[in-house]
């Protein structure tokens, strides 16, 4: 069980140009997090960092765990999947189980397999070549396959922005029993506030350099404040001018 | 035709080389590393004439170039490998130095026929053993490396999301390609190794899917096929390799039909 997540003094830079910038976060166990912020905010390098697939410049992540070493599922936004390549969406979820050294799997391993896929109801999908899956299936594989090993924490990269409103919600409600019935925790991007309202116990907004959590009414509520920075990173793309991140924002350069 | 040592030991060393071929086939066609599998296949013969060229045990030469060939493609990264260019300047030239060295051998036009298009019927006991025990080793390490292997493999993103060490995947994968690769020139030639190690395992993707099915299809085909082609060229005379590859090219063609159909009724569905 996951008992903390502790980010210090996060600092991530490509080619010379930062992408984060001193962030600092702690999260606690068994909530969900949404992260929001315009595109370029640094939100996927994040959760890469949390990872382990970038390794920051400065600046450290510490997940806390009763076990030796915490397991983290990850659903991208999308995944690239060959068509033609006939896995059924059953073999694909069990890719996931990689903890025993046996090629075959132990019953056990069938029974988590079994169950975690009525949890995600993809069980009657298990013969489908994953290729031929709609977009909201597919995702709702890759979150079995996630969870299939039982993970503390789960990053959640966009994974519903593709999906019609019904698959969103039918994924995000997954999520949330997921948080209840296990206590994973969850950091989620999202762009979709209703989606944030309605499933964030917690919110982490992003803008180049500047970062604010809080609670989900305090952040959207403060509307001046998310104009401010959408805005703000908007102008910035585009004309370049200086500091217009950090002159025009009411935000704190440190997290909570 | 059993009462001939040769013909058992074609059969010995043809199953237990067409079982490793289906297996690791699946990992070659799922990894999308098929004309890497050939190039390294031609590195083998440069390998070989060169160990002809020196004096030395032709498994030797595959060996060693083949391995120094894969450590070659891992360091410069299998996705720059994959693009067409690289792989006909290293293709080329492979097969350049296999003629270079065939030439300052002064080797006989028979060893090159063999080298190019095999021989299975030419197998002595001691090649057994030899198959045998690197057969042994290859399908030990599959077994051993299989749910790693198979999650990166099928899933690059969710294998290295879940902080499987995907680059030491990917290389230990192309070593086992490489030995795989030496030991099946020896029977079906370096430019028919293809046949053996991408034809039925890419037929057997059309047939099912499961993974585990694909890789008990895939050795199926594989072993039918070498099986077929040794009884066929007993009977004939005529090459046994081209046997194998007319049984796994018409597997794969009737897979087509079957896979289409299947779509056809899934959609009628």
């Amino acid at each position: 069980m996951l008992r903390r997540v502790q980010i210090n003094d996060l600092q991530v830079s490509f080619n010379g140009e930062e992408i984060l910038k001193d962030l600092s976060l702690d999260v606690s166990p068994g909530q969900m997090y949404a992260i929001i912020g315009p595109n370029g905010a640094g939100k996927s390098t994040l959760l890469k960092s949390i990872l382990g697939l970038i390794h920051p410049q400065h600046g450290e992540i510490v997940l806390s765990c009763d076990q030796k070493k915490p397991v983290i599922g990850y659903v991208p936004q999308s995944r690239v999947i060959d068509d033609d390549m006939p896995i059924c969406a059953r073999d694909f979820i069990s890719l996931g189980q990689v903890s025993s050294f046996f090629p075959w799997p132990s019953r056990r391993e069938k029974r988590i397999l079994h169950e975690m896929m009525i949890f995600t109801d993809t069980d009657r999908l298990a013969k489908k070549p994953v290729g031929k899956l709609s977009g909201g299936e597919r995702q709702r594989v890759f979150l079995a396959q996630a969870l299939v090993r039982h993970p503390d924490l789960l990053l959640l990269d966009e994974s519903t922005a593709n999906l019609d409103p019904d698959a969103q919600t039918r994924m995000m409600e997954l999520v949330k029993k997921a948080v209840h019935e296990w206590g994973v925790t969850v950091l989620f991007i999202c762009h979709d506030f209703q989606m944030v309202r309605a499933y964030a116990d917690h919110i982490l907004l992003m803008t180049r350099g500047y970062y604010k959590t809080g609670d989900v009414q305090s952040i959207l509520d403060d509307q001046a404040m998310l104009k401010n920075v959408f805005q703000s990173s908007f102008d910035e793309g585009v004309t370049h001018h200086e500091g217009s991140a950090s002159s025009g924002l009411s935000v704190s350069a440190s997290s909570r | 035709m059993f009462q001939y040592d040769f013909m058992q030991h074609a059969f010995i060393a043809g199953t237990l080389i067409a079982i490793m071929c289906g297996v690791i086939g699946v990992f070659i066609i799922a990894r999308s590393l098929s004309f890497v599998a050939h190039t390294i296949s031609h590195i083998g013969f440069a390998g070989a004439a060169f160990a002809a060229y020196a004096g030395i045990d032709p498994l030797v030469g595959l060996l060693a170039f083949t391995l120094a060939g894969s450590v070659g493609v891992g360091q410069m990264g299998v996705r720059m490998f994959r693009r067409d260019a690289s792989i006909s300047v290293i293709l080329s030239l492979a097969l350049g130095l296999g003629i270079l060295f065939l030439s300052l051998g002064n080797i006989q036009g028979n060893y090159s026929r063999t080298l190019l298009f095999g021989s299975v019927v030419g197998i002595d006991l001691q090649d057994i053993w030899q198959i045998v025990a690197i057969t042994l080793f290859v399908l030990i390490a599959l077994c051993a490396g299989y749910r790693w292997l198979k999650f990166d493999s099928f899933d690059q993103v969710g294998a290295q999301a879940a902080g499987l060490p995907i680059r030491w995947i990917s290389i230990g994968f192309l070593l086992l390609m490489a030995v795989a690769t030496s030991v099946t020139i020896q029977i079906v030639g370096a430019l028919l190794v293809f046949s053996l190690m991408t034809v039925p395992a890419a037929a057997a993707r059309l047939y099912t899917q499961s993974i585990f099915g694909m890789i008990l299809l895939s050795s199926l085909i594989a072993v039918l096929s070498v099986w077929f082609g040794l009884v066929s060229g007993y009977y004939t005379n005529a090459p046994v390799s081209f046997f194998i590859v007319a049984f796994d090219a018409v597997s794969y063609f009737l897979g087509i039909i079957y896979h289409r159909l299947m779509e056809r009724r899934r959609a009628v569905a």
